[in-house]
């Protein structure tokens, strides 16, 4: 298959289409930093209302594995961008390499995940399921679980939405189907990885690293 | 008047490499910070470590599409707003004061 | 049946390709107009027939009609119907689906499976909410106030908090298809200054949906989360506060209003310069206006929890911002009263309801600066004043708005005229049934009438039976284009390409236009060169 865009009737040429394609998606991750965005305020006032007792829970967190996970999102945001690169070079090898090794990088953060939710589970941490903790604290600790939860969870589903995604572009990319000339979708989709990014970094220090000094 | 990708301006490896050696080392500081007892520095120490990664991300990582400046206003734009999401409530949450009982 | 006039139907955008599965399929924008308008019809009389109920139950103060029960419902059906199903997506996807590309010499929008998507989208969050109400309806408001969303009512939340959830999403996607479309696509000399003011009001209105929407899609999933799991952010037993619910929820609510008047607002601009023969007063400050409402309104919210807890500090700032956002909205009433001004007025229909909308859109504009007021909202709120003035600005302006640009393009859009007579009296009438309808409640709120009761004190009676009254006269008006624009179709009179003698991209066209929207490449003119003869 040749890796020549086709152009849609509605467009002049190729720039344009890439140039629309591309503000769209800006556009999108604009309303995504807002619909996250509802739970960071969440967040911030719950904390401002219970500081001690967020200081408490964020104790409870697994801390070196929040890290480990940080670390392999970032790493993931640098290899995408690098098969991003490499597609412009028309090196697909190295391309399909790299976006498989991001979408690795995604899978094992979601499986570092799992492994914090079920020791949640076993601590009876989690709301809603079994959730017993003592104390005046409790409350706010099981407030501070529920924002947890609520922004784990929907980020560990753009983080699954994203890696199926990179997988079938990986694969996408093997077969010839981009190029230098064509690869607007690759881009677009490395930009929503690196959303899918900078939320992690955000949510890392809120949830990890409050009172850990004891 | 048909255009056609011209030849991209290609980032050399390195500049990845070491604003992923930057990011790394920022993760590094705001965890060993918060292991020690800065009080109200803490969480304005880990605030700025994630503003700072989040803008190389935004400014090396997907530069190459950020190019023009109306892309770097919309990105702007949903921060902007949701600050003033997070700032008008506030404004309501900090300043309270409970009502006195009247006896 | 007469004979359909062959040329103007061949190769128009409705005549090629009949099947279903065609319009069912289709990507372009002015066939997806026309499934949105099928679609904002039904919802309108879905929501209309709550109304009816309402307005039939409160005709006696004891409620006789309906149980509380089952009047919740009602008012909360109609609400959450007629904002989510009917205003905000009103004018944007039908008359902006059609009208955009056109206005801005464009093939179709950037994206045309996406907004296909949004059609589907709004379709089958609609479908979600009547699922809602056929299994027992929601007893919330359409604002959902938590605890009693989350923790207490017996009703199909749920389902409804479903529907909305998805057709958020049609908007987020038409907000970023439109805001895309107006950046990339204007033809060769359209720049941004030379826009017709319709478009501008469909792109600050896009600015807004892709900006306030998405916390509201994330808001109806936390209440949907807290009553799936019995336990939540909301929940004051965590120490969590219901205030943080109305925060999240106003954030978007408020600037939907500007979503469902931003719009109104460049449909009226566009119809006024028309009929009264004038270039409107003032196009940048129109602009300017247009993009600050967008923006101001934004930092509103706080005006709908005076009453609620919030702080004396944060109520003075809510307050103030609010009377802010009137200034940009008073120029522009101002502009368009100045192009009046030594006009050729004539008073067609699409006149008649852009007039309409000028004075009924002040009224409820200055009745909202009275509720802006911390003071004067402490005894108005959550009484009938408040309905009345929303409905001043929902109903006489945005509802207005949109049938006065239904009658001003029909001719574009269908090749049709319709019977110029029946649809001034259907405006006038409205106008009427509008006035009885909702003047009394403003009296009915200020004497201390209560919102959302089944029931009311006898000596509110009088008042509620005129409301009452005016409302049949109201539902009359409404009624009456369905009949003769659907009547034009078969009988109407072949319009022409510019039966109004307008100016626009839009007028260069065919009517209707055929799929690719130009057969010749539209040649960029001054949009209101009212003052000169047309070329």
């Amino acid at each position: 298959m040749s890796a020549v865009v086709a152009v849609e009737q509605q467009y002049d040429d190729p720039v344009q289409q890439r140039e629309a394609a591309t503000l769209g998606m800006w556009v999108f991750l604009a309303t995504e930093i807002l619909f996250f965005g509802v739970l960071f305020a969440s967040y911030t006032i719950c904390r401002v209302l219970h500081p001690i007792g967020f200081a408490i829970a964020s104790r409870r967190t697994d801390m070196p594995l929040g890290t480990i996970e940080t670390a392999v999102l970032l790493t993931s945001s640098s290899l995408i961008a690098l098969a991003v690169r490499a597609i412009k070079l028309d090196n697909r090898r190295l391309a399909t390499w790299l976006l498989t090794g991001t979408a690795a990088l995604g899978v094992s953060f979601l499986v570092m995940h799992g492994f914090e939710y079920f020791h949640e589970y076993r601590e009876h941490l989690i709301p809603g399921i079994d959730f017993m903790q003592s104390g005046p604290q409790a409350p706010a600790i099981e407030l501070f679980f529920c924002l947890y939860y609520f922004i784990t969870g929907f980020h560990s589903l753009h983080v699954f939405i994203g890696v199926s995604v990179i997988l079938v572009l990986a694969l996408r990319v093997a077969r010839g189907s981009f190029g230098p000339q064509r690869h607007t979708t690759l881009e677009l989709t490395a930009l929503y990885w690196h959303l899918v990014d900078i939320v992690w970094i955000f949510v890392y220090p809120l949830i990890y690293l409050i009172g850990r000094s004891g | 008047m048909s255009r056609s990708r011209g030849p991209e301006h290609i980032v050399p490896v390195h500049r990845f490499l070491w604003v992923l050696a930057a990011l790394l080392a920022l993760l590094a500081i705001s965890a060993g910070s918060a292991l020690l007892k800065l009080g109200a520095w803490n969480p304005i120490i880990n605030l700025a470590v994630s503003v700072t990664k989040t803008l190389l991300v935004m400014a090396v990582f997907m530069h190459e599409t950020e190019a023009r400046q109306l892309t770097r206003l919309v990105s702007a734009l949903g921060f902007i707003w949701l600050s003033m999401l997070i700032g008008l409530a506030l404004a309501d949450f900090l300043t309270r004061s409970p009502l006195p009982p009247p006896w | 049946m007469n004979a359909i006039d062959a040329d103007a139907l061949h190769g128009s955008f409705l005549s090629r390709d009949y099947s279903l599965r065609a319009w069912l399929t289709t990507l372009d924008h002015k066939r997806i107009a026309v499934l949105y308008a099928l679609g904002i019809t039904l919802f309108f009389l879905l929501g209309g027939a709550a109304a009816t109920l309402i307005r039939l139950n409160l005709v006696t103060p004891d409620g006789a009609l309906m149980g509380a029960e089952a009047y919740n419902k009602a008012f909360t059906f109609h609400g959450v119907i007629m904002v989510w199903f009917f205003l905000i997506p009103s004018i944007p996807t039908t008359l902006g689906n059609f009208l955009l590309p056109l206005m801005i010499g464009a093939r179709d929008v950037a994206f045309p499976r996406l907004n296909l998507t949004s059609w589907y989208l709004y379709i089958g969050g609609g479908l979600f909410t009547i699922a809602a109400l056929l299994a027992g309806g929601v007893d919330t408001g359409w604002t959902f106030y938590t605890p009693f969303s989350t923790m207490f009512s017996n009703s199909n939340v749920f389902l409804v908090v479903a529907g909305v959830f998805v057709t958020g999403f049609s908007s987020i996607l038409t907000g970023v298809n439109f805001i895309v479309t107006t950046h990339a696509l204007r033809t060769a000399g359209m720049s941004w200054f030379r826009l017709p003011l319709f478009v501008w009001g469909i792109y600050a209105t896009s600015l807004v949906m892709v900006l306030a929407t998405p916390v509201l899609a994330m808001t109806l999933a936390l209440i949907a989360l807290e009553r799936g799991l019995g336990v939540g952010i909301f929940d004051p037993a965590l120490g969590g506060d219901p205030l943080l619910f109305q925060h999240l929820f106003w954030f978007y609510s408020h600037p939907a209003v500007y979503i469902m008047i931003l719009p109104a607002m460049g449909v009226v601009s566009e119809i006024i310069s028309c009929f009264a023969r004038r270039r409107v007063f003032g196009y940048r400050f129109m602009t300017y206006s247009m993009l600050a409402i967008a923006v101001i309104g934004f930092m509103v919210w706080g005006h709908h929890m005076f009453v609620a807890g919030m702080s004396t500090y944060a109520s003075l700032i809510f307050s103030l911002l609010s009377f802010l956002v009137a200034v940009p909205s008073a120029i522009k009433v101002f502009n368009w009263t100045t192009t009046l001004r030594k006009g050729e007025i004539s008073f067609e229909a699409p006149m008649l309801y852009a007039l309409g909308f000028v004075g009924l859109f002040l009224l409820g504009g200055l009745t909202g600066l009275i509720l802006a007021a911390p003071a004067l909202d402490v005894p108005l709120t959550d009484t009938y004043f408040v309905v009345a003035h929303f409905h001043y600005v929902m109903v006489g302006g945005s509802v207005m708005a949109y049938l006065g640009g239904i009658h001003y393009w029909w001719p574009k859009i269908t090749g049709r005229l319709y019977s110029e007579a029946w649809a001034r009296f259907a405006a006038i009438l409205m106008f009427f049934g509008f006035n009885l309808t909702f003047f009394p409640q403003y009296i009915l709120g200020y004497e201390g009438m209560p919102r959302r009761y089944h029931s009311y004190l006898p000596q509110f009676q009088v008042l509620n039976v005129l409301s009452s009254a005016g409302a049949s006269i109201l539902a009359m008006g409404y009624i009456l284009p369905v009949f003769y624009l659907l009547w034009s179709l078969r009988r109407g009179a072949v319009a022409g390409d510019n039966p109004w003698n307008a100016r626009g991209l839009e007028w260069q066209t065919t009517s209707p236009p055929p799929p690719e929207n130009f057969v010749r490449p539209p040649q960029v003119r001054d949009a209101y060169a009212y003052d000169q003869p047309e070329p």
